[in-house]
């Protein structure tokens, strides 16, 4: 069984678990029914793309604001380095406003 | 009959949203998915209840909901999220002391000074990894009511108002985990006390004297607070 991929929970973090129905197009990730967004996309990628009619999207979108809101009033380089790639991928400047829809590198967790 | 329609609607809404709409509080013990049914009867007011007496309060959808979502998701399968929030305001009965009066010189005839206090958000969550988060939003209001007179006896008041929010966050760690300070300090504007006992509990309170301007700041700034005591435990050693 492929364990969806989806971080939780908004202070203590952690990965849904349920059994993956589908894979994002965008980033890969292994998604259960819960957590496919508009256009199969997984909510941080739906997101990220302004797409907010799944109610996990609007909580990635808010999430990803509140991390960056966060990170600079408490300038912490620690606590966000336990985070794993694909949270911190909320601090990217660029993850969520630039639609450009290029190819952003093998390493980008959203491409857009 | 008015409103037919709308009345209809209302009445097929959970008790507690109705609550919201007629009482304009809220207060109750649920687990996550109950309170994520909440939220979803909430999220369709709009499009069944048009009439501006019977609107949710502004910060429910602003303030109250994504707090609901966001710390749901936070919860145990087990763990439970208590609210008692109170959307009235700072004029509702039972809010305000009485006024009582200052030491004045001419030409100032009084001063009464009255406090209202209106704690509007209180909220308990057990959280999945075994701490508890406690929240608590108070706002509070000193009004000065000035009466003086000028040089041509005529009597003339004015009304002072210094609004000030305070909002305090705890969270109770699991029995078995101390934590560690970070490595960095709050922002100035945050104070954080530890008490030692058998759990131990981290505490971040704030005094706000500029007001939330809007919904979404209030809610920042309540999320802001809530981050510093789970700075406390790194990721992977709760």
């Amino acid at each position: 069984m492929t364990p969806c991929a989806v971080t939780t929970g908004f202070f203590t973090l952690g990965k849904c678990g349920q059994m993956a129905v589908a894979g994002c197009p965008a980033c890969g990730r292994a998604l259960c029914a819960d957590h496919v967004a508009d256009g199969g996309l997984c909510p941080e990628c739906a997101a990220a793309r302004n797409q907010f009619s799944h109610p996990a999207s609007v909580s990635a979108h808010r999430r990803r604001r509140y991390r960056h809101s966060s990170s600079q009033a408490y300038q912490d380089t620690v606590w966000y380095t336990t985070f794993d790639s694909y949270d911190r991928a909320a601090f990217d400047p660029h993850a969520g406003a630039s639609q450009d829809y290029l190819d952003d590198g093998d390493d980008a967790l959203v491409d857009s | 009959m008015f409103w037919r329609k709308q009345k209809a609607a209302i009445a097929g809404f959970p008790p507690l949203h109705q609550a919201l709409i007629h009482d304009r509080s809220l207060a109750a013990t649920l687990p996550a998915a109950q309170w994520l049914a909440l939220t979803a009867s909430l999220g369709r007011h709009g499009e069944s209840v048009t009439r501006a007496k019977w609107a949710l309060p502004a910060r429910v959808p602003d303030v109250l909901v994504p707090l609901i979502l966001e710390i749901g998701s936070d919860l145990g399968p087990k763990g439970l999220l208590s609210i008692v929030a109170d959307f009235r305001g700072l004029k509702a009965p039972g809010k305000s002391h009485p006024p009582r009066q200052l030491p004045v010189r001419p030409p100032i005839r009084s001063i009464a000074e009255t406090w209202s206090i209106d704690p509007w958000l209180r909220l308990r969550a057990e959280l999945r990894d075994g701490s508890t988060l406690e929240i608590i939003v108070v706002d509070r209001e000193r009004q000065r009511r000035i009466t003086k007179r000028n040089l041509r006896n005529k009597t003339k008041t004015k009304n002072k108002f210094k609004h000030v929010q305070t909002i305090k966050v705890r969270r109770k760690l699991p029995p078995a985990v101390r934590g560690e300070q970070p490595a960095s300090p709050p922002p100035r504007w945050i104070a954080v006390t530890i008490r030692d006992g058998q759990r131990r509990g981290i505490t971040a309170a704030t005094k706000l004297d500029r007001m939330p301007q809007n919904g979404a700041e209030q809610l920042d700034r309540i999320l802001t607070v809530a981050t510093e005591p789970f700075r406390w435990t790194l990721r992977g050693t709760r």
